[in-house]
């Protein structure tokens, strides 16, 4: 049979695009691409790492110690596909879309609402999955996004549990200020808590809103001098939390109790800030001492002890809760049979099982069930850090009134 | 009412100086050489660092290495004058010097990340958050500490400028390079001391921005935009128009935050500039170096 020169050149392209393209090269290797972006530099990148080691950790679990994922008999390993957003919205928008564009199925999310908002529309919009552990605005999960889940309650429910805290302190807290940042997470963050705060009956002295780019916050503090309230709640990223404790401390302006949304939980932001670290609180979403079941990882225990040998990094929530993105995941993989985007999607949506970080369980809107998946009252004390509230799960007693800064 | 007004002067008066010691290198590479440093602010970023290293590896208190990290960044600047800078300036333009820095801003950028990693460093020793109270006033010794140094520093460099045969050299060059040239100056040697110099400066502020505030690589951009904005508001290659323009920049933030709101501070920072360009583009002090022109 002769082969035309026309036949021959479509078949060579047929073939070659074939070939090139990465769905076909994913499958024939038997991997799952996991697409996404990370800030790993720039402003959001010391909690941007803790994100991307714990997906690094829980991918390297699944892949050497369960043999990757099982879908229809066929073992896949998993393969992350992380890019550098550096902390920059923008940036993440182009690095998404082109793995949209080269064929990636399923996304893991980047840190900071910022980057997560416009990402997670463009996931939506081309009807791929999205998991993430680092966006809480509440934009994020009122837009009815149905193929975007997230780790943590949105935004406005994340201080339900620091408002139940103040009211079970029988009116010793009555007073509070708010600080908060322009950005999505920390407006929301510090709007929803203002409902919750007045139900309560506490009164809000002062909020003070602050620039998303920050150097001085002195105003602010002289201000907090001069009307000082019982508890100051930061909604701040961790740049600003340490900025705003640097400047109480330098200027002796003392509040009995001082609420940091994003920053002690990084080791080195208690590092840095030493002995004046001591007496923070913050919101706790895991804890390596958690005793829960894994269908993976066995148990709490065991995936801490299994973190702690593959890294060096400092476990945070964070970690943990970017390690559970992947293992939702893998169960919804498993639970779907298949690796249909829709199907894998319904698969997650329907999750309700026990993890190493506890129940998992995504609200109709695709955030962490805020009671399930809500947050725990931490505080940073000498013995380390410690759950404060609920009493059910509290490892130590608040210390309230915290000391003075310049008797420490 | 009155105390927080002289608390919100006290405050911009202590943060401005700092910025205008972070400045002062940037006019002087300005109004020198006509170039816009985009890597000033990892300049400043560099001293921070250093000073971090200075006090974790051998215990050495930040204030005690401010000159040897001025030292350090004076060769720094000096050889990446002699061996970058000049050489893309010579080969294409002026215009070239832009790429050139804000490609090494970003090489050092992420060095920085990849040799201390990206979380938020300080070098606060205990005596930083020592502070003293006058009637209502409150005082960080620190912030005091450093408003010293930067007024010192600036005056030494006004005073090398005015008095010293190397700064009459500088400013020889920067007012006319020909004719610099013809009365024997060597503006080579020149333009690298100013970069060196204006390095130095930059790594002085780095170690007091340490002590200060929070830093990561990534607030390099940040300095290096505090430095254009003090430069059009005080005019570039003159120490006195960074001291007035970075002094002015921290009261009107000061103020700002304390009586129009802390969201505002910056916003309220970038009209006067965009006024300051429309109204008097080379600043209150500008002076008619070729940069500036």
């Amino acid at each position: 049979m002769l082969i035309s020169r026309r036949d021959a050149l479509k078949t060579g392209s047929a073939a070659a695009a074939l070939l090139g393209s990465d769905d076909v090269l994913a499958s024939a290797q038997n991997t799952i691409r996991l697409g996404g972006s990370v800030p790993m530099s720039g402003k959001e990148s010391d909690t941007g790492l803790n994100v991307l080691e714990g997906y690094k950790v829980a991918v390297k679990y699944v892949n050497e110690h369960l043999g990757g994922v099982k879908v229809a008999g066929v073992a896949y390993k998993l393969e992350l596909q992380l890019f550098d957003d550096a902390s920059d919205p923008q940036r993440a928008v182009t690095l998404i879309q082109k793995q949209l564009d080269s064929g990636t199925d399923f996304f893991l999310g980047s840190f900071s609402s910022a980057i997560v908002l416009p990402t997670a529309a463009l996931t939506e919009r081309a009807r791929r999955p999205m998991v993430q552990a680092g966006g809480g605005a509440d934009q994020i999960f009122t837009r009815h996004f149905r193929y975007m889940f997230g780790i943590y309650p949105r935004a406005s429910r994340q201080l339900v549990t620091l408002v139940e805290m103040f009211k079970s302190m029988h009116g010793q807290v009555r007073t509070c200020a708010i600080v908060a940042t322009n950005d999505p997470f920390s407006k929301g963050q510090a709007d929803g808590s203002v409902e919750y705060l007045r139900a309560a009956g506490i009164q809000i002295l002062n909020t003070y809103r602050l620039p998303p780019t920050l150097t001085d916050v002195s105003g602010v503090v002289s201000d907090l001098r001069l009307r000082t309230p019982d508890a100051l709640i930061c909604t701040t990223h961790q740049e600003d939390s340490a900025l705003v404790t640097q400047q109480l401390v330098a200027t002796g302006t003392d509040v009995k109790l001082l609420f940091l949304a994003l920053g002690p939980e990084i080791p080195a932001f208690r590092a840095n800030l030493g002995k004046y670290a001591e007496g923070l609180t913050f919101n706790q979403y895991w804890k390596p001492t958690y005793r829960f079941g894994d269908p993976f990882f066995g148990s709490t225990a065991n995936y801490y002890n299994y973190y702690t040998t593959v890294t060096d990094r400092k476990e945070t929530y964070h970690t943990a809760g970017a390690s559970l993105c992947i293992t939702c995941y893998v169960k919804a993989i498993q639970d779907a049979g298949t690796l249909a985007p829709d199907k894998v999607r319904d698969a997650l949506a329907a999750l309700n099982y026990e993890s190493f970080y506890g129940q998992v369980k995504f609200t109709a809107d695709g955030d962490g069930d805020a009671v399930l998946m809500g947050a725990v009252i931490s505080q940073v004390q000498p013995s380390g850090l410690e759950v404060v509230f609920p009493p059910k799960v509290a490892t130590a007693q608040l210390v309230y009134p915290i000391p003075n800064w310049a008797t420490r | 009412m009155l105390d927080r007004l002289f608390q919100a002067l006290v405050d911009g008066v202590l943060q401005g100086s700092v910025l205008s010691l972070a400045a002062v290198g940037f006019s002087l590479i300005f109004g020198v050489l006509g170039v816009i440093n985009l890597s000033h602010g990892v300049l400043i970023i560099l001293g921070a660092y250093l000073a971090l290293v200075a006090l974790r590896t051998i215990g050495l208190d930040p204030l005690l290495a401010l000159p040897l990290i001025a030292a350090i960044c004076f060769g720094v600047g000096y050889l990446y004058q002699r061996f970058l800078i000049s050489p893309a300036i010579r080969r294409a333009s002026l215009l070239s010097s832009l790429l050139v820095t804000y490609g090494v801003a970003l090489i050092l950028q992420n060095l920085f990340t990849l040799v201390f990693s990206a979380d938020n460093q300080s070098v606060r020793p205990d005596y930083a958050n020592s502070f003293d109270r006058f009637g209502g006033i409150t005082v960080n010794r620190l912030q005091l500490i450093a408003f010293a140094i930067s007024c010192v520093l600036i005056a030494i460099l006004a005073w090398v400028l005015r008095r010293l045969p190397i700064g009459r050299s500088i400013r020889a060059t920067a007012e006319h390079e020909l004719a610099a040239r013809l009365c024997g100056v060597d503006t080579d040697q020149i333009y690298a001391i100013s970069f060196g110099l204006s390095a130095a400066f930059a790594g002085a502020a780095g170690v007091l921005i340490g002590m200060l505030f929070p830093f990561a690589p990534s607030s390099q951009e940040d300095w290096t935009i505090f430095g254009f904005v003090v430069v059009v508001l005080g005019g570039a290659g003159s120490a006195a128009g960074a001291l007035l323009g970075g002094l002015l920049l921290g009261i009107i933030s000061a103020l700002t935050g304390a009586f129009v709101g802390p969201a505002y501070p910056n916003a309220v920072a970038f009209l006067v500039l965009v006024l300051m360009l429309l109204l008097r583009p080379h600043g209150l002090l500008g002076s008619a170096f070729h940069g500036s022109r």
